[in-house]
């Protein structure tokens, strides 16, 4: 089941790469460009793994259930290069990021922006490689 | 002091400065200690008199001949970008309307490999991207040239190639490879680098043209000067190709800068990661 949350991210005109397609699988070939998702909560896990980071987070479903989510990020040469580490986030840490989902349906999202809770945009920069150099 | 303490914002800052002071601080934090050699300045290197590195310097030299050494990165292609990207297309790096002559098989299994979006291909499981796919992800590349030996150490996957110039011909193959075996000579200032006991597994880019263990590639490095390269690589296999053809792929160089380890771990995977 998706959640679909309006949150307005603050307007910062940081321009994201909105296209993510990956030295390691295609994008095309496992995410859905026309289905983008908003997820909120806390982060359970940050996994710093080559070809790409795993970001999980814990989202309330409708009925107030915690579902963990995985949300794919760039690979970690590519993140340390934009300045981030595996201390970027902790768990506990409040997200929300969007992204798109994946074909099959799971609970697995393509992410694109990763925005902490006083609007600060995290991982930024990603490219459309998973480990490409700025 | 570590990252996540330098982090924390100060208050009332708008939200654009706060990105452009979190990601200054970051930066200067994760790389100005010269964190996993990210920033780090690399010998040899001719500086301009801000202490840039000068890009436009001419190319340097071993042995009377250009040296490569250095680590470079694709110039990506003035391709439209594309909202559902599928990866690397080496028609990108050919010129506008250009044919790649492909047998009835090849284009099937082609058109098979780019309809399904390049699902299948075997960087998906952490298998090499070979040639002339490797130079085709923004990954680093970097050449490390000696008189007998050119080696290429690609960020990528931690995959490397050997290029024997020590005069040694082409070998005789009963165990093809993935990269294949590679010699190499100067024409003139033009590297040429011959290569053939590939295996057939490997496609040449991620909409997945397709090559028999009968390829065999020419590529033709030319440093142009200190921070550009250029490279024309020849496909030659008759039992896909109905010709040899060629593409373009031109480098920057990446001076003051570093590869990072890149072990590719095939279990990634939602399915294969404990989540919590």
């Amino acid at each position: 089941m998706r959640q679909r949350r309006a949150i307005a991210l603050l307007g910062v005109g940081v321009l994201l790469v909105a296209t993510r397609g990956l030295a390691h699988h295609s994008f095309a070939a496992e995410y859905d460009n026309q289905k983008m998702i908003t997820l909120s909560g806390a982060v359970t896990k940050l996994v710093w793994r080559n070809p790409h980071a795993h970001l999980f987070i814990d989202v309330k479903d409708q009925s107030g259930t915690l579902i963990n989510w995985d949300f794919e990020l760039n690979g970690p040469n590519g993140l340390l290069r934009r300045g981030w580490t595996r201390e970027s986030l902790k768990p506990g840490d409040q997200v929300t990021v969007n992204g798109y989902l994946a074909r099959d349906g799971s609970h697995l999202v393509n992410a694109v922006a990763v925005t902490m809770g006083d609007g600060r945009k995290i991982f930024a920069g990603s490219s459309v490689d998973g480990n490409t150099t700025p | 002091m570590t990252v996540n303490t330098l982090s924390r914002p100060p208050r009332g800052l708008s939200p654009l400065l706060l990105i452009t002071v979190v990601a200054g601080v970051l930066l200067g934090t994760v790389h100005g200690a010269g964190a996993q050699w990210v920033t780090y300045p690399t010998p040899h290197t001719p500086r301009l008199a801000n202490g840039k590195p000068n890009l436009a310097a001419p190319a340097p030299r071993l042995n009377g001949k250009p040296d490569l050494s250095g680590i470079w990165v694709r110039v990506e292609p003035p391709a439209p970008p594309d909202p559902n990207p599928i990866g690397p297309n080496l028609k990108d790096y050919m010129p506008a309307g250009a044919v790649i002559p492909l047998r009835p098989a090849a284009e099937r299994l082609y058109r098979e490999r780019s309809t399904k979006f390049g699902a299948g291909r075997p960087s998906q499981r952490c298998l090499p991207h070979s040639i002339p796919d490797a130079m085709l992800p923004g990954a680093l590349i970097k050449f490390v040239q000696n008189p007998e030996l050119t080696i290429l150490l690609y960020e990528e996957f931690n995959h490397y190639r050997q290029i024997f110039t020590d005069g040694r011909p082409l070998p005789a193959v009963s165990q093809p490879a993935w990269f294949g075996y590679s010699v190499g000579k100067w024409e003139g200032d033009t590297f040429v680098v011959q290569t053939s006991g590939f295996n057939d597994e490997s496609w040449l880019d991620d909409w997945g043209l397709p090559h028999t263990e009968a390829m065999r590639t020419i590529e033709r490095f030319r440093r142009t000067d200190f921070g550009h390269m250029q490279m024309e690589v020849t496909i030659d296999d008759p039992e896909a190709y109905t010709k040899p053809w060629s593409a373009i792929v031109r480098f920057d160089l990446r001076p003051d800068t570093e590869l990072i380890e890149d072990i590719c771990d095939n279990e990634t995977d939602s399915a294969h990661i404990e989540a919590k």
